[in-house]
């Protein structure tokens, strides 16, 4: 169990009120990943690359708002796939709404499934928890970053 | 008559001296006869024409012995002192040494009772005028006036009225007025004032008159009632009086000048012989004495002041006939003035008018506006029908032809007339002259004036005037007894004469004013540059709607994404405090709940509007849809909420229309869940059917232009929406109703509806009764249906 640890998942997220409703959902899933959060593309970006040193280890699963300020969850996406370091890591986006442009978008760039947050809080945290129990349950990631599980 | 008489081309008259007492009654044309030198005076004076070099006596009218009591043969040769004694001979000289008396007759002596061949002494008082012309004087001798009458102030009654008519303000206000003061001067029976229009015909535009008799205002007359030779010596000269109409004529003797073999020109004399045609005139309409003056603008003799006496014979005295000649100078001075007031008037009401018209114009709309608002291009303008023909269309107020000749009119307009026109306006007063078709719509137009609106060409501005007689008052008959057999045969009773007048303005109007035609060129300039504003404004419009549609997009965007974070954060809040408060059993979670529903409310609009935002932008994609097949999907996305079931009716299957599907299957899916929420009705039931072009089907509300497209319907038994409401429903997030009843949709859909409806180039537009149901009915016509 001590090796979950090591595999975080990474949340791209400013509201603070959307990253309590991620907690909440993590939760009641009943996983004990280390959940690292922070508020801006850059820091994403910028945590992930120093990702070899010892204080962070590569997550599990980046999970990506795209409207977040500086560098943004878009820009931060076409990094991530852009560096052949970091390109194989899953990244799911959640997005406000479900704009036909940023769809697309968010494909071409490869991400790995694009989701619109509901305002309904129910809806909201039985959505996290499906995406929870199917990236860090379901599916087989590389690295054997949930076979731990 | 100055010298067609004397070169005499048409008369065998020149060959022997003319005299309208002895060929007066052969003559049938009036224009040619010479009413200037009757050879005659009205035997109520006398006349004697003396040499200017030594007043010796020429020649004398015949009734000498009875008017001064000399004979003829006794006179002729003789001096003047013989006839006006050494004294008036001396004053005679005086007056010829100091004033102009050329063609100007003036007043310089009475004669005394005992003096003349009166020898009923009291009647006997001669006034005595002179004037000079071609080495002659002319004197004339009149019975002064009704003896005993006492002469009044004449002076100061003439000073009060010229005081009046200056505070006129129109036209018809002076010449009103003009005609009351002069037959309050004269004591005549009727005073009219007599208006000669462009085309000669005359019209009685102001009358005083005894009570007793019937109006003759407004009345019209055919020019040849004043003929050539009458008006001609109306714009020469001021008065003409007629006291007695059934007078004799006495003849001048001898006939031509013995020094210059030439008749005598009367122009000026007041005794002038009367043309027989003119008394026949009178004396058909019962007319005993007449007196009348010229109005006149400059050169121009504009009317007539016509004093009419119906009891006998009415000598005015030389002091009475000479006020009038002043007032009917005055007249003719303030003509102008009193015109130029009512012209203004009349110009300012017109550019007022026109101002409100182009304001209407430029507020968009196109130029229809200008027919179809209040007030259109009829108001104001004395006109009886205007149309406007625009992008190949015509639009009509008031009188006018019928489309299908106006469109005879407007290519003649645009092709032959406007083109070969140096001014961009055509008037016409008798419009079947020029262009012959028009004669089939003379009644409403006889009179058009069109301009182009722009210089391109291919669109008109026209204003129709209704024939004359349309306008003219058929009421009164122009004499007080109907005659048909005028006590001198049935020639030139009034009667015939109003025949001929009705002749004279067939396929006429009355003619276009100065003021009229310079207020629409005007115009025009003015609404052409209007238009050019409008047109200018075009491309930058375009640009700018184009902005702020996508700013409405960017707008969109912005509020689903960036509001709806903070909704969902309010959201959670809500719903945190609200499972708190539920465990303490809080007597505010109510307003959570409340707060709770309108965080979703909220998200539910914001996602409208981003749908609208995105609604109907990609490219129009014609597909052959089968209207059935739609209708069915759309009734199974409509028929998921738990609501009470809908029947549809369809009465015979829908044609196939070229369309964009998913579009077409939106706008039933809207109006089906429209009809199905706002219905109380049980069974809740709605139609949905076409009907065909030429179809003969009733179709409400159908804008212009729809009619020849299939219009789909689709018809509930809902609650209805009054009429009031029926613009206003189609406008973003507008709802009629509070609150969860009839559901509580985003009011986005009819928007939509509309968006979708406007993609294929349709019109949606409804008809609705309150309590009944409502009818939503749309066009599709881009794939075409023809």
């Amino acid at each position: 169990m001590t090796s979950t640890r090591t595999y975080p998942v990474l949340v791209v997220e400013d509201s603070d009120e959307d990253f309590a409703t991620l907690q909440v959902a993590f939760k009641a899933v009943g996983l004990k990943n280390e959940i690292r959060r922070v508020t801006s593309g850059d820091k994403c970006l910028a945590l992930l690359r120093s990702s070899t040193n010892e204080s962070f280890h590569r997550p599990a699963l980046v999970l990506m708002d795209l409207n977040t300020p500086g560098t943004d969850g878009r820009g931060a996406l076409e990094s991530i796939k852009a560096d052949p370091a970091l390109c194989d890591l899953p990244v799911v986006v959640l997005s406000t709404s479900a704009n036909v442009k940023d769809l697309e978008f968010c494909y071409r760039m490869g991400a790995n499934a694009h989701h619109v947050k509901p305002v309904r809080y129910r809806d909201h945290l039985q959505l996290l928890e499906g995406v929870f129990a199917y990236w860090l349950g379901s599916v087989f990631l590389p690295n054997g970053a949930n076979s731990l599980l | 008559m100055t010298t067609a008489g004397a070169t005499g081309t048409t008369l065998p008259l020149h060959t022997h001296p003319y005299s309208v007492k002895r060929h007066g009654r052969n003559i049938t044309n009036c224009d040619s006869e010479p009413v200037q030198t009757p050879g005659c005076v009205q035997a109520h004076g006398a006349l004697l024409v003396l040499r200017l070099s030594d007043l010796r006596i020429l020649q004398v009218s015949d009734n000498v012995q009875a008017v001064l009591g000399y004979a003829v043969d006794t006179l002729l040769g003789q001096t003047a002192e013989m006839v006006i004694g050494q004294e008036g001979a001396d004053q005679l000289r005086t007056l010829l040494g100091r004033q102009s008396t050329v063609q100007n007759p003036l007043y310089f002596l009475t004669l005394p009772a005992a003096s003349t061949g009166f020898c009923s002494a009291q009647h006997g008082v001669l006034d005595v005028t002179a004037q000079t012309m071609d080495g002659v004087v002319i004197l004339e001798f009149e019975l002064a006036g009704e003896a005993g009458a006492v002469s009044p102030d004449y002076f100061a009654l003439v000073k009060n009225t010229v005081a009046r008519l200056q505070t006129t303000d129109s036209l018809l206000q002076l010449c009103d007025l003009a005609a009351k003061e002069i037959r309050d001067l004269t004591g005549m029976d009727r005073v009219m004032v007599y208006k000669f229009h462009e085309d000669g015909h005359g019209e009685v535009f102001a009358e005083s008159k005894r009570t007793d008799l019937a109006p003759w205002l407004g009345l019209h007359y055919p020019a040849e009632d004043v003929p050539k030779p009458a008006r001609d010596v109306f714009s020469k000269t001021w008065l003409r009086p007629i006291p007695d109409m059934a007078g004799a004529l006495a003849e001048l003797v001898p006939l031509l000048n013995p020094d210059t073999g030439k008749p005598l020109d009367m122009t000026h004399c007041f005794l002038r012989g009367v043309s027989m045609m003119c008394t026949e005139y009178y004396q058909n309409m019962g007319v005993s004495a007449t007196l009348t003056m010229s109005i006149r603008r400059g050169d121009h003799l504009w009317g007539l002041v016509s004093c009419i006496y119906y009891a006998g014979s009415k000598h005015l005295s030389y002091q009475v006939r000479a006020a009038c000649e002043f007032l009917a100078q005055v007249v003719s001075l303030q003509h102008n003035a009193a015109e130029e007031k009512e012209h203004l008037a009349y110009r300012l009401k017109l550019e007022d008018l026109h101002q409100q018209l182009l304001a209407t114009a430029s507020r968009g709309g196109g130029l229809a506006t200008l027919v179809e608002c209040t007030p259109s291009l009829l108001d104001g303008i004395d006109a009886g029908g205007a149309a406007l023909y625009e992008d190949g269309r015509w639009y009509c107020v008031g009188k006018t032809p019928t489309v299908a000749q106006l469109r005879g009119l407007g290519e003649w307009l645009i092709n032959v007339k406007l083109p070969s026109s140096p001014h961009p306006l055509y008037s016409a007063s008798s419009l079947a002259r020029d262009y012959l078709p028009a004669a089939a719509f003379a009644k409403e137009a006889s009179g058009l004036l069109a301009l182009p609106l722009s210089h391109k060409g291919g669109d008109l501005m026209l204003w129709f005037k209704p024939e004359t007689m349309q306008t003219v008052n058929w009421a009164g008959a122009p004499d007080d007894k109907p005659t048909v057999m005028g006590p001198n045969g049935p020639r030139l009773t009034p009667r015939a004469s109003f025949a001929l007048f009705v002749e004279s303005v067939r396929e006429r109007s009355l003619p276009w004013k100065q003021v009229e035609l310079e207020a629409v060129a005007r115009f025009r300039l003015q609404l052409a540059e209007t238009t050019v504003e409008c047109a200018g404004r075009r491309p930058s419009l375009s640009a700018e709607l184009a902005r702020s549609n996508e700013e409405l997009d960017a707008f969109a965007y912005v509020a689903s994404y960036d509001l709806k974070e903070p909704l969902r954060g309010i959201h959670r809040y809500a719903f945190q405090l609200m499972e708190d408060a539920a465990l303490s059993n809080d007597k505010n979670r109510h307003k959570l709940d409340r707060m709770l529903r309108l965080t979703l409310r909220m998200d539910s609009l914001l996602d409208s509007l981003l749908h609208f935002s995105r609604v109907g932008k990609a490219d129009l994609l014609l597909e052959t849809v089968d209207l059935n097949e739609i209708l069915n999907e759309a009734l199974e996305m409509v028929g998921r909420p738990g609501r009470a079931q809908l029947e549809v009716v369809v009465p015979r299957a829908l044609p196939p229309v070229r369309g964009n599907r998913g579009w077409c299957r939106e706008i039933l899916v809207n109006l089906l869940s429209n009809a199905s929420a706002y219905s109380d009705a049980t069974p809740k039931r709605v139609e949905v059917g076409a009907i065909l072009p030429g179809e003969v089907h009733s179709r409400p509300g159908c804008p212009q232009g729809s009619e020849q497209h299939t219009i789909y319907h689709v018809t509930d038994n809902g609650i209805g929406i009054e009429e009031k409401h029926f613009a206003q429903i189609f406008k973003l997030f507008k709802r009629l109703h509070t609150g969860d009843k009839y559901g509580s949709g985003p009011g986005t859909g009819l928007t939509v509806v509309r968006k979708l409806v406007e993609r294929h180039r349709g019109k949606v537009w409804l008809d609705s009764s309150p309590g009944k149901g409502t009818s939503f009915y749309f066009t599709l016509p881009c794939g075409g249906n023809r």
